[in-house]
């Protein structure tokens, strides 16, 4: 009751006297908001770019899962069949599609017109669903295509064997490394993502039944498997299953063996660090803002010792004054924290707007923004408020 | 309700001790009106920081209600002075910031009463005191017999056992002095106010029903010595530290 009652008035005058004392006030503010502001945009940036990077990796999928061979040599076959590759989907309950590749490289010749160099990637039906690779003209590689010569062009090697004329090419004849190639299939063009290990690039590139490449390519060795992990799947689930299946079967085999969601999750760690580092630097200057407070309270016991030996005469306790100055000194850097808050959210959003990121509110930070504004306040008022409560009241009440 | 039995209090300063205090002897009884006078350097205020509780006797005894005092810790002191003690400064010692009405709030805020009941107490002192039209006046809009009306409102606002008053005539002129005095009797009067006013002025202790003086760190009644004749000037210089 009595407590209720002292704190009430303590709050109520606080406010008062922290007006009265504007400039001084204004500065410890300014101080404080500062140090939140920077606390909140180091943050909320950290955020966003975290978000901006997921973003990335889930435009493509967070589904993939990317197989390679790290063993060297393993022979003109290598160590991995292609009919073990091929078996992985339908073997393992947690991949959903398996995509093998074997990639060569060579120029494309249509009508005696060189129509570009590129990769030529022997793939199966299941390729274009994994790296959602759209057609726009005729069909993908198809499973019925054993050892057949077809070819599904890229939109830009299409876009140069259709010429001003703008010929029809689907059934046409291409020669790729001297081999001649009936055209079946035009791709949409392709958007190249560069968040995950393997490379499409399939505007420039021919795809071939993969059955066709062991016989005609250079290196007829798989190259990657490009898999798809069923939904729900953890994704180290999905990598020790593949392990385990290659390990049994391909024993010359080293596999390599990357997730999407791995990599995502070893990012988001990444940026969490980087995230908690800016929030540290930002943290700096709440502790500088802070010492100012601390400094703004001292001063103003020193000027108030009439007031504290007044008061003390008129039966305040010792920690009656004490809550008095620590009321003081949290309700000065929560109205920082505020003001640091709206400074914060505004300089995020400002250089979220200039990078063109997608402006995000962490209300994480705002509530840790906040939350050590007051913290600053009670810990950097406690010396000052604790000062105050044991000034002697006959010394102050002397020193008019 | 007070006494104080051979009460002594010395400062330290370096190698030397000072004993301002050497065994006050000291009763006061509900509704007196006392007057202290001594010179400057006398002890009186000093005398009057133990009697308020704000300061502890170097040894001897101080009895209030009949609970001696020096055992008492700080929390325990500042709610006696909250509950019996009343205090007029001679500079009033008003807080600036606050309104008349508010100044006259504080000892209640620390006695832990309600808004309501406090403002509503707070004013009818202001009543009490002819003050009540300047309820809302801060310090500074009020003239010095003003603010002492509003000091002694804020003493008696918690019904104090006893109202203790340094020099509470001193930073005024005669007339208002005189204003100011003639309240406190009324006061003592009417209302049975136990007054106790330390005081320069022998026009002010003459006003009080027991009257009396320090000379030597001790307290003498001069209720019945023809006190008057004894001027300041010739006092002065028997007073111990008073002159060095
Ligand atoms: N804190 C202190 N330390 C040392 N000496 C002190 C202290 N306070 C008071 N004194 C000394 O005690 C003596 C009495 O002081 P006190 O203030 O009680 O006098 P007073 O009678 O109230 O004088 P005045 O009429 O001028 O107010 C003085 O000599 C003073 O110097
Ligand atoms: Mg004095």
């Amino acid at each position: 009751m009595r407590a209720m009652s002292v704190l009430a008035a303590n709050g109520r005058e606080a406010a008062q006297s922290l007006r009265r004392s504007g400039l001084r006030t204004a500065l410890g503010l300014i101080g404080v908001a500062i140090g939140v502001s920077s606390v909140i945009a180091m943050v909320s940036l950290g955020e966003i770019a975290k978000e901006q990077a997921r973003k990335q990796f889930e435009s493509l999928g967070t589904d993939i899962v990317v197989v390679r061979d790290n063993a060297s040599g393993g022979g003109d076959q290598g160590g991995l069949d292609l009919p073990i590759a091929l078996a992985l989907s339908d073997t393992l309950p947690s991949v959903l599609q398996a995509a093998p590749r074997i990639q060569g490289y060579g120029s494309f010749l249509f009508a005696g017109r060189n129509v570009g160099q590129g990769s030529i990637q022997g793939v199966t039906e299941a390729f274009a669903v994994v790296n959602k690779l759209p057609v726009a003209e005729g069909r993908f590689v198809s499973n019925l295509d054993i050892n057949r010569s077809y070819a599904v062009v890229g939109a830009e090697v299409a876009q140069k064997m259709r010429g001003p004329a703008q010929r029809e090419v689907i059934g046409e004849r291409v020669d790729i490394n001297g081999t001649l190639f009936t055209v079946v299939g035009v791709l949409e063009p392709y958007v190249e993502s560069y968040a995950l290990p393997v490379s499409i690039e399939a505007n420039r590139s021919v795809f071939i039944p993969i059955t066709t490449a062991q016989r005609t390519s250079r290196d007829p060795r798989i190259e990657v498997i490009v898999a798809l992990s069923a939904p729900g799947v953890h994704h180290e689930t999905v990598a020790q299953d593949i392990s385990n299946y290659l390990r049994a079967r391909a024993t010359k085999m080293q596999p390599d063996i990357v997730t999407a969601k791995g990599l995502i999750a070893q990012m988001e760690q990444q940026m969490g660090i980087f995230t908690l580092l800016l929030g540290g630097v930002g943290s700096i200057s709440l502790v500088v803002g802070g010492i100012g407070v601390m400094n703004i309270m001292l001063v103003s016991v020193t000027e108030r010792r009439g007031e504290i030996a007044i008061r003390r005469a008129l039966g305040a306790r010792q920690r009656d004054i004490r809550s008095q100055f620590l009321i003081e000194s949290i309700i000065l850097t929560s109205a920082g924290g505020l003001l640091g808050v709206v400074l914060g959210l505004a300089a995020t959003y400002a250089i979220s707007r200039f990078t063109g990121w997608d402006f995000l509110i962490s209300w994480l930070s705002v509530a840790s923004g906040l939350g050590t504004a007051a913290a600053v306040g009670l810990f950097f008022g406690f010396q000052p408020a604790y000062q105050a409560s044991k000034l002697d009241p006959i010394a102050g009440l002397q020193g008019h | 309700m007070l006494k104080l039995k051979d009460v002594r209090r010395s400062y330290q300063l370096g190698p030397v001790t000072t004993e301002v205090l050497r065994g006050i002897e000291m009763d006061v009884r509900s509704g007196d009106l006392m007057s202290i006078m001594g010179p400057s350097g006398s002890g009186k205020t000093t005398l009057m920081n133990i009697i308020g509780l704000l300061d502890r006797p170097s040894s001897g005894s101080c009895i209030l209600n009949d609970r001696n005092i020096s055992g008492l810790n700080d929390n325990e002191l500042s709610t006696l002075r909250n509950r019996y003690i009343g205090f007029v400064f001679q500079s009033f010692h008003l807080l600036p910031q606050l309104t008349a009405l508010e100044n006259v709030c504080l000892p209640l805020i620390y006695r832990g009463s309600g808004r309501p009941e406090m403002r509503d107490r707070a004013r009818a002192l202001l009543k009490h005191v002819g003050m009540a039209e300047r309820a809302n006046h801060r310090p500074s809009q009020l003239s010095g017999g003003q603010k002492q009306r509003v000091a002694i409102a804020r003493a008696l606002v918690g019904e104090p056992a006893l109202l203790l008053a340094d020099e509470p005539t001193g930073a005024l002129d005669t007339d208002t002095a005189a204003e100011v005095m003639a309240l406190l009797k009324e006061l003592n009067a009417e209302s049975g106010v136990t007054i106790l006013i330390i005081t320069h002025d022998a026009a002010v202790a003459e006003q009080c029903k027991k009257q009396m003086r320090i000379r030597d760190g001790k307290l003498i009644d001069t209720r019945n010595l023809a006190a008057p004749t004894l001027g300041n000037e010739t006092e002065r210089e028997k007073m111990p530290g008073a002159s060095s």
